[in-house]
């Protein structure tokens, strides 16, 4: 399994459900998109997830900083 | 209208019973998933009749799960938390707003014993998921967030003053059990605060307190100038002083009733990927490098109830909870200059749009007005389009507004298009982030010097025509 978002293989356990295996919140190391198992094919799985919100490590490095961190 | 019926809600629970009794509290009792029911359910409920708060307390894999949601989404539901008839008129709930806000500032009332306290957790014992049942809203969320939570923080360098003392909502994603990403607006007073703290390299206290009373969370979404205290407004608005408690880590002030309350820092010169984020504009926010929170400690009533707001496409709860709050600050400011306003339509997309109705001195005069809106303190970020209608044009009365645009402009005079103004990063049509030309439509009639068009020949209501509005009501409700 990858990151739907950034195709990222590190993916960490966030939580698990009060009732046992019912499903886990996982979140990508590299961008932090977090998802819960149980969600739709298209916001958990690489293969469905939109286009649109896909996101590569020059996506990650290009965001802007709001706000600014003042200077020193 | 009944305009004394004052109803102060100390806690969420105190309101929830409240819509309850009146109809506008939809109880789901059969099982629903984490997502997407939740945010669809919400999302859908602003097509359902009456528009009613949900109350979810069966949701998969969660044990003792209570979700609120749409507590303010409706006009019905926001006349109830000021304390007025359900079925008061758009227009009077925003008169009725703005004249408890000629009360402020009312001082709260600090009570002890908060429910609140009744469980704590700290350090590395604290976790948001074993308290918080978070879920996402929208497909491009990056995550979870908290969307609705009273933030507090102080000036750092002034950390007496209670005024400055600021209790906004501010968008927070959960990062882990206790890590928040946080999104303070350049504009917004949290961002003055954490500038002040990161200038000498320390962190930022706040707290975070989760599920409160009607009129905390619509003061704290009213924008307010920087040394005005939302706990003071939201005494006027209630009609009684706020109750309030001190936060045990951080000593900060927050709200007696809360459900949860969450207490840490804003780790200092930190920025960490936050978003993208379904925003109120019905656009995605993107992804922005943004401050870090660390949780410390959280404390909560047992079993609490966890309150939420869906946004996206307007209209949404946070239209109804931003949007008389606006119309109300910006009548009071120009009011101020120009005693001619009558009143402001600024609920559409949090006033990015606004409609001012206003009598008009002379010829130019509503022009003046409408670039007025735009250099308030709100409409420095909002106000991306002004339309300026004659005293006589009800701006809440969108038919009146369409007639005024349709037959009063000509195009030749009366569009001012002023070029590269500041607006908020959010409106996906600035360019680049944050600029945009800005538009004033002047559909009032022309007045003197300013001679145009063919105005003299107006048809009038007839004058018997308000005793046969009446009349008609009564036969219709079966009265002599
Ligand atoms: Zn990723």
């Amino acid at each position: 399994m990858t990151c739907p978002r950034c195709d990222h293989s590190t993916i960490a356990v966030m939580a698990t459900s009060p009732v046992p295996d019912v499903w886990e919140l996982l979140r990508c190391a590299r961008c932090g998109y977090a998802w819960r198992t149980t969600e739709p094919a298209r916001r958990t799985t690489r293969a469905a997830y939109p286009k649109v919100f896909q996101l590569t490590q020059a996506d990650i490095d290009a965001a802007v900083e709001v706000p600014v961190v003042p200077e020193q | 209208m009944e305009r004394t019926r004052l109803m102060a809600y100390d806690d969420l629970r105190a309101f929830l019973a409240e819509l309850d009794k009146n109809g506008q509290l939809l109880s789901i009792s059969e099982e629903v998933t984490a997502e997407p029911d939740l945010a669809a359910a919400a999302n859908a409920v602003s097509r359902v009749e009456g528009s009613p708060a949900l109350y979810f307390d069966n949701v998969q894999g969660f044990r003792d799960a209570k979700i609120a949601l749409n507590v303010h989404g409706s006009w019905p539901n926001h006349a109830l938390a000021l304390g007025l008839p359900p079925d008061t008129l758009v227009r009077e709930q925003v008169e009725e707003f703005a004249r408890r806000w000629e009360n402020f500032p009312v001082p709260p009332v600090r009570r002890v014993s908060p429910p609140w306290a009744e469980n704590t957790r700290t350090g590395d014992e604290v976790n948001i998921f074993d308290v918080l049942p978070v879920f996402r809203l929208n497909d491009g969320d990056s995550g979870f967030f908290l969307d609705k939570a009273a933030v507090v923080s102080r000036d750092p360098t002034d950390p007496g003053n209670f005024g400055k003392q600021n209790v906004g909502i501010y968008r927070l994603e959960v990062k882990g059990p206790r890590r928040l990403g946080l999104q303070p607006a350049p504009m917004h007073d949290i961002a003055i605060h954490l500038q002040r703290a990161e200038e000498s390299h320390e962190d930022l206290p706040i707290a975070i307190a989760v599920g409160n009373d009607p009129a905390i969370t619509l003061a704290a979404a009213t924008p307010m100038a920087y040394d005005q205290s939302e706990y003071e407004l939201a005494g006027a608005l209630r009609g009684e002083p706020a109750p309030i408690a001190t936060a045990p880590l951080t000593g900060l002030d927050v709200p007696w009733g809360s459900e949860v309350v969450l207490e840490g820092v804003v780790e200092g010169r930190k920025r960490e990927l936050e978003g993208p984020f379904g925003e109120f504009t019905g656009h995605y926010s993107g992804g922005r490098k943004m401050p870090v929170v660390r949780v410390d400690r959280i404390s909560y009533r047992t079993n609490p109830i966890y309150e939420s707001l869906y946004l996206g496409m307007p209209w949404t709860e946070l239209d109804y909870l931003i949007g008389p709050a606006t119309c109300v600050q910006l009548y009071q400011q120009l009011k101020a200059d120009f005693p001619e306003v009558q009143a402001v339509n600024a609920m559409y997309t949090h006033g990015l749009l606004a409609i001012i109705s206003t009598k008009t001195r002379y010829g130019g005069f509503a022009k003046a007005v409408g670039m007025r809106a735009m250099t308030t303190p709100h409409g420095l970020g909002y106000c991306k389009m002004v339309i300026v209608v004659d005293a006589e044009v009800d701006p809440f009365d969108l038919p009146r507004v369409m007639w005024a645009m349709s037959t009063k402009v000509n195009a030749a005079a009366d569009l001012v298009n002023l070029p590269n103004l500041s607006v908020l990063h959010l409106d996906p049509s600035s360019e680049p982030a944050g600029i945009s030309n800005k538009l004033i439509i002047d559909a009032t009639t022309p007045v003197p010097p300013d001679r145009r068009g063919r105005f003299e020949q107006a048809v009038h209501d007839l004058p018997e025509t308000g005793d046969w509005v009446r009349r008609l009501q009564a036969v219709r409700k079966g009265k002599p």
